[in-house]
């Protein structure tokens, strides 16, 4: 019987047999795990030589001297990756940002990543690893070049809806016009929560070679959670309440999208819309809380507009035999915005905002019909900046503007 | 009510009717927090069935209203009752890797330790780029009911993506680069998880708190104030996400005691593979020497950087152990698997 055979037959610690298939891989006799434990290695010690890869006659030999530690090799050290590099800020005002450590090799993000692992890019890949599933490898997917210094920007511009807002400034408002608030905060504070979630449940198909796109949809993320939140507490605290679920039409539009081109599109116009929508929130705004919190929101939704057109133009641009399928996403998300803009529980709410009271709704509603014009011009313009001409607007949305012709707003 | 679209040129406004419990929240000391408008119908308390809507907690349901797909319908599901704080607390305390880390305080240091540190940020930016991905995976199956759950994880989706960002930075500041792929690290795991608290188990207490360990540690193991300031601010984000996955943890056997064997389950696997570290696992041999050139103090004193190494395995065992015993599940401790075992404290 070998020395290590008469340790195995001895020892009383539970070894895992996945170090037990490790230990034969690597052509460890049986029991020279049991004899290292006997010559007083810890069961940590072995798994790390396990792991480093130590050959069984490497173990023996080791053993057989009555050494502590196994000396690494430290091939970590000398793997040949760009090396020296020394980030500095280009602007001291922004501190040192991802833009200033896009240098050398790490500043390339390929056209194609071909990595099907977390790795990090610019890092030394290891040779056999597991596929962790991501779905999208093709920088014209995903990538705008604005992610780069929108995400700084995004991190320096963060408010918090607790402590930012003029809470103590809100006073009374009349019933019509606190219900219209709570109505259309109900609804935006969703539609934010909503598209927050669906950015977020596409983040793990993205991969690391785009790792500055996803770090600026998580702003993006985390902005939405602060629009929902504040529009909720919006809502809870001046006498209203929550009022009716949003619409479900155009959300399910953006649920049913199964690849992301069509999700960014089918988001594009609501986007475009909300944010044009929050521009002109002076005119909707009662008070002094009102008026900052849809200026914060829309400056938070110019930088996602930005990063809608440029990844627009850039995949417009890298693959356009794609260019007549957007046409589809387009209209069918036009479609179920204009249906939504409809429904009563949500053009009422503004009608009553804009006119100034329910007894002027008249006036509001031609107020909304003129708003909904200037969105729907936006939208186009902001499509023709991403070199998108839409000829042909749904027919729902085009009778907004149709009606708007004819009031002569 | 009526949620028919209203005729050409009339009106319907039967939505402003809805409002039977008006509701005036004030602020705090803390401003206008979540949990000063947890309120009546609109309480976490008060939550009531999901419908597979998006409709938050308090919003009056449309009848035609489509579903979106299935997901929780229990509280108890990913519920955790300081979610509501620890969101508050994670907008207040963002803070920027460009301008909130003092970059002009590195220095060049010694070349096995810059490595040993460019070895581990590139670690570290792989797993916290997963720890970004996991939440995004699960938000579609939070009901809008638990409302404050969901924000939680989009905060935590900033928070790991600005972990992401800072160690990569970190590893291309100082005349270094990045160096050795993980090697997996077992965030197959995290990925793989089938089930909320199977995941929020095994990433925010096991992983995660594995992470937070060696953060705290990380005025040993950095060796500038720039190095130290990252794990410090790190390590604050760590404990909001460890909290929740405690919390969770503990609402789940409080709640629904019949699931603890189902736990284990989960805990058995990811203890029994590898070293039961998921992305807190600092064994894979580049990390582990790295943190041994760190903890010793350059590679000369290898030797007496693995026994802080073994310090520190032996701190992230049992603060582990703590942590699942604050949240109920006090018997792991017996259970422990054996690459843990060693370590646990004697109770």
């Amino acid at each position: 019987m070998s020395e290590a055979q008469a340790a195995a037959s001895q020892t009383t610690v539970e070894i895992p047999q996945e170090a037990r298939d490790r230990a034969r891989e690597l052509g460890w006799e049986d029991g020279l795990i049991e004899l290292a434990l006997e010559t007083g290695h810890s069961l940590q010690e072995i798994w790390q030589a396990l792991r480093a890869g130590v050959t069984g006659e490497q173990a023996k030999l080791f053993l057989s001297r009555g050494s502590r530690v196994v000396r690494p090799d430290f091939w970590w050290m000398r793997v040949p990756t760009e090396w020296g590099i020394r980030a500095r800020p280009s602007d001291p005002q922004m501190g040192l940002t991802i833009g200033d450590i896009m240098i050398g090799t790490y500043g390339d993000v390929p056209d194609v990543w071909t990595n099907r692992s977390e790795i990090a890019r610019g890092c030394w890949p290891n040779p056999i690893v597991e596929d962790m599933g991501y779905t999208i490898f093709e920088k014209a997917i995903v990538w705008a070049d604005c992610v780069v210094p929108l995400y700084e920007i995004a991190i320096r511009d963060r408010w918090a809806a607790a402590t930012d807002l003029p809470w103590n400034t809100l006073e009374p408002l009349p019933t019509d016009i606190e219900r219209a608030i709570c109505q259309f905060l109900t609804e935006q504070s969703e539609r934010a929560y909503f598209e927050s979630v669906m950015w977020g449940s596409w983040l793990p198909q993205i991969s690391y070679g785009f790792i500055e796109m996803k770090l600026f949809i998580s702003t993006v993320i985390f902005d939405l959670a602060r629009h929902s939140e504040a529009f909720r507490k919006r809502a809870l605290s001046n006498g209203g309440g929550l009022g009716l679920q949003a619409p479900t039409d155009y959300n399910r539009v953006v649920k049913e999208a199964r690849t992301f081109p069509e999700l960014a599109a089918v988001l594009f116009v609501q986007d475009s819309m909300l944010l044009t929508l929050f521009k002109h929130g002076d005119a909707l705004a009662q008070n002094q809380l009102e008026q900052k919190l849809y200026s914060l929101v829309a400056r938070d939704r110019e930088r996602l507009m930005q990063y809608q057109v440029e990844r627009l133009k850039h995949f417009l641009f890298k693959m356009p035999d794609r260019r007549e399928e957007q046409n589809l996403y387009f209209n069918k998300a036009e479609s179920r915005i204009a249906k939504e803009w409809r429904d009563p529980a949500v053009s009422e709410p503004l009608a009553i905002l804009l006119g100034g009271g329910k007894e002027n709704i008249e006036e509001g509603r031609r107020k909304l019909l003129a708003l909904r014009k200037r969105q729907i011009e936006e939208y186009v313009e902001n499509l023709r900046r991403a070199t998108f001409e839409r000829k042909n607007l749904n027919g729902r949305l085009l009778a907004f503007l149709e009606e708007a012709e004819k009031a002569g707003v | 009510m009526t949620t028919e679209q209203r005729t050409e040129g009339g009106l319907d406004l039967s939505w402003l009717d809805l409002y039977d419990e008006p509701t005036s929240s004030t602020p705090s000391k803390k401003g206008m927090t979540l949990a000063d408008i947890n309120l009546g119908r609109y309480s976490s308390e008060a939550r009531g069935e999901g419908d597979m809507t998006f409709r938050l907690r308090g919003a009056i349901p449309r009848p035609n209203a489509q579903r979106f797909g299935p997901n929780y319908q229990s509280k108890a599901d990913v519920w955790a009752e300081n979610c509501l704080m620890l969101y508050e607390e994670a907008v207040q305390r963002q803070w920027s890797s460009a301008r909130d880390i003092p970059w002009d305080t590195l220095e060049p240091l010694p070349d096995d330790i810059e490595r040993a540190m460019c070895q581990l940020c590139t670690m570290l930016t792989e797993v916290e780029f997963i720890a970004g991905d996991v939440p995004g995976q699960w938000l579609p199956f939070v009901s809008a009911q638990d409302y404050e759950a969901g924000l939680f994880l989009m905060t935590q989706i900033m928070d790991e993506a600005r972990h992401t960002d800072v160690f990569r930075k970190r590893a291309l500041a100082n005349g270094g680069g990045l160096l050795a792929q993980g090697a997996g690290l077992g965030l197959r795991t995290l990925i793989e998880a089938r089930d909320f608290t199977e995941m929020s188990v095994l990433m925010h207490v096991q992983a995660e708190g594995f992470v937070q360990s060696m953060f705290r540690m990380g005025e040993l193991i950095g060796k500038t104030e720039a190095d130290k300031r990252i794990f410090r601010m790190s390590a604050q984000d760590e404990s909001r996400h460890l909290a929740f996955g405690v919390m969770h943890l503990k609402y789940v056997l409080d709640t629904q005691p019949e699931r603890r064997e189902e736990i284990h389950h989960y805990l058995d696997k990811a203890e029994g593979d590898a070293a039961g570290g998921g992305s807190g696992d600092v064994t894979f041999p580049p990390v582990f020497e790295a943190l041994c050139i760190l903890l010793g103090g350059g590679k000369d004193k290898f030797d007496e950087g693995v026994q802080k190494f073994l310090l520190l395995r032996k701190r992230q065992v049992n603060e582990y152990l703590h942590r699942l015993e604050v949240a109920g599940l006090g018997d792991r401790r017996q259970r422990v698997g054996p690459l843990l075992r060693q370590f646990v404290d004697a109770a």
